[in-house]
Formats: C-alpha cells, sequence, structure tokens
C-alpha cells in the first residue's frame, strides 16, 4: 500500500513512517511531503493508495489539502488520515465536514494508529460492498 | 426652558465657544469646528505615537538591561533564538530516532536468537537455557522501550509548533506596533512611509520611529 505522509517537521514524519513500517506497512512504499503544495503534486502525479497529513503547515494547509483532494475528481476518494495537534471542536468539525476518513490528536500511539487505520479500511471495505 | 439651558450652555463654555454657537454665518462654524476638532486629534494621536515609542523603546531596553544574562537584545535576535531552538531540539530527536533505528533490528536478533536456543533446550536447570530466556525477556523489554522513545520524540513537533506560534505572535506584535506609529504619524500630519509591513531589522524599525519624530 503506497502511503503518503504530509508535515513540516521532519521528526513528525518519520515518526509516523516508523510507526506506519511497525504496523506492518512497507517501509519502501511510504513517500514525505513537507506541505499541502507538494503533497497535491505528488498525488496528482503519482498513485497514492492514503494520505497521512498534519494540519499546520506552510504554505497549503492539511485542511486545504484535505479539501482540494476532496475537490479533484481523480483523488476525491482517497483516504485521509489528519494527525494533528489542533484538538479544539471546531477544527474536528471542519475536518469532519471536509471529508476526513479518520482524526488522531498528537501526541499517538502505534495502537492508536492501528485503531483509526483499521476503522478506516472497515469502512471502505463496508462502502465498497455495498456499492 | 431654552432660555434658561442656553445660559446654562453658555457659563459652562469657552468664550470663543459661545461665539462660535452664536455666529450666523455657517460657512465659518463648519471651518472652525473642524479646526477644533482636528487640533483635538492631533493631540491624541501625538500622544498615541509618543506611547507607542515608549513602549517600543521599553521593548528594546528590557532585552539589553537582560542582555548580560543572555536574553535576546531585538525582537530580530529572539526570533532567531527560537529558530535555533527549533533547530537543536529537531536535531536531538533525530539522533535519538536514529538510536532506536539502529538497536531495534539488535532486539529483534537478540530474540531470536533467544528463541532459537530455547527451541533446542528448555530445560529450566540448563544454565544456557535460563540465559536465553533472560535475554528474551530483555530484548521484548528494549522493544517496548524503544516505541516508548519514538513516542516521546514527537514532543519536539509538539514543542517546534508552539514556537512557530511565538514567532508568528512576535511578528504581528512588532507590526502592529509599527502601524500604530504609521497611523499616528500620518494622523498627527506627517505623511506615512512607504511599505511598513516590510520593515523588518532593527534598524529600520528605530529608523521609521524616528521619522515620525517619537
Amino acid at each position: 500500500m503506497k502511503i503518503l505522509v504530509v508535515d513540516d517537521f521532519s521528526t513528525m514524519r518519520r515518526i509516523v513512517r516508523n510507526l506506519l513500517v511497525e504496523l506492518g506497512f512497507s517501509n519502501p512504499l511510504i513517500q514525505e511531503a513537507d506541505d499541502g503544495n507538494n503533497a497535491l503534486a505528488m498525488l496528482k502525479s503519482n498513485p497514492f493508495d492514503m494520505v497521512v497529513t498534519d494540519w499546520n503547515m506552510p504554505n497549503m494547509t492539511g485542511i486545504e489539502l484535505l479539501q482540494a483532494i476532496r475537490a479533484e475528481p481523480k483523488l476525491k476518494g482517497m483516504p485521509v488520515l489528519m494527525v494533528t495537534a489542533e484538538n479544539n471542536r471546531e477544527q474536528i468539525i471542519a475536518a469532519a465536514q471536509a471529508g476526513v476518513n479518520g482524526y488522531i490528536v498528537k501526541p499517538f500511539t502505534a495502537v492508536t494508529l492501528k485503531e483509526k487505520l483499521d476503522k478506516i479500511f472497515e469502512r471502505l471495505a463496508a462502502s465498497g460492498a455495498s456499492a | 426652558m431654552n432660555a434658561i439651558m442656553s445660559t446654562m450652555v453658555n457659563e459652562t463654555l469657552p468664550p470663543e465657544v459661545v461665539e462660535l454657537l452664536n455666529s450666523t454665518d455657517g460657512a465659518a462654524f463648519e471651518q472652525a469646528l473642524d479646526s477644533m476638532v482636528r487640533q483635538r486629534e492631533q493631540h491624541l494621536f501625538r500622544a498615541l505615537g509618543v506611547l507607542a515609542r515608549d513602549l517600543h523603546g521599553a521593548v528594546c531596553r528590557l532585552g539589553s538591561d537582560l542582555a548580560n544574562e543572555g536574553v535576546p537584545e531585538s525582537m530580530t535576535d529572539a526570533r532567531n533564538y527560537l529558530a535555533e531552538v527549533l533547530d537543536m531540539s529537531s536535531k536531538a530527536a533525530h539522533r535519538s530516532l536514529d538510536f532506536v533505528d539502529r538497536m531495534r533490528p539488535e532486539a529483534d536478533a537478540l530474540s531470536a536468537n533467544a528463541a532459537a536456543v530455547l527451541d533446542h533446550n528448555s530445560n529450566p536447570d540448563d544454565p544456557s537455557a535460563a540465559l536465553a530466556r533472560q535475554a528474551q525477556v530483555f530484548a521484548g523489554a528494549c522493544a517496548e522501550g524503544l516505541n516508548d522513545m519514538v513516542l516521546v520524540q514527537s514532543w519536539q513537533d509538539l514543542a517546534g509548533q508552539r514556537v512557530k506560534k511565538v514567532v508568528a505572535f512576535i511578528e504581528s506584535v512588532e507590526s502592529s506596533l509599527l502601524e500604530l506609529v504609521r497611523l499616528t504619524g500620518a494622523l498627527a500630519g506627517r505623511e506615512a512611509p512607504v511599505e511598513v509591513a516590510k520593515v523588518s531589522s532593527q534598524d529600520e524599525v528605530d529608523r521609521l520611529l524616528s521619522e515620525f519624530g517619537f
């Protein structure tokens, strides 16, 4: 599974990558972007199966990236997991309204990440089966 | 009634205002009123300008007073210090993650080797089996500890985000202060400088402030 990890902090990108590998995802298939703009360009030019993104980033924030993904016909079905320090009600609601698939508040453990990912894949499988 | 009020008003108002109120020349009345309002505004804006200048001076003095204790002397310094904090904490986090990357395969190998020994000999009375079991427990504890260590490094990102917010706050305080100086300078009858928002260095800040005599 090709995953794009988007965060302006290289430490966080490395940690998310580390946790994904720990959960059994293939390290070479994980790619990184340091803001929404770069992430969007990568998503448009390469096939990815999932995006894990931060919220607060320069140039293009995570929520703007999410909105751009949902607005792009080729990408709109892409599962997006938001991993962020933003935990206020309004922002969580905004992410839900923009069509986020999962929302994790930092700092988090591999167990939490696994739970959210499992839930995303369960829902996708269910919607795929009913479609 | 009106006559009584008019008398009371006349007694409390300065003579030039009373004269103005009694004037029948509409244009002269407007002009005099404008000039009075302008005069009052200029006092207010000049006072605000002085206040802004004092505030800026106080911020600079606070910096230089504390400079001997290693506190930044200007907002530019403060921003640089914070950028250094971000850089140092990021390097430290990466070094910890490097360590985890090096140690994790070692812990996994130790655990696998111990399991192989125990496959051949699981006799609890045999010292090599006992050592293998101990090694397996240790490798497990290491793996768990390394995972915790990775998790703890994510605080660098959270701390970094707070630092970025403080940098943005410093910048907004500085630009608001300059905007106030520009506004008060312009309203006090001096020409507004161009491109205030782009002023960045301490020298530019001081030059701008002195342009308005603050």
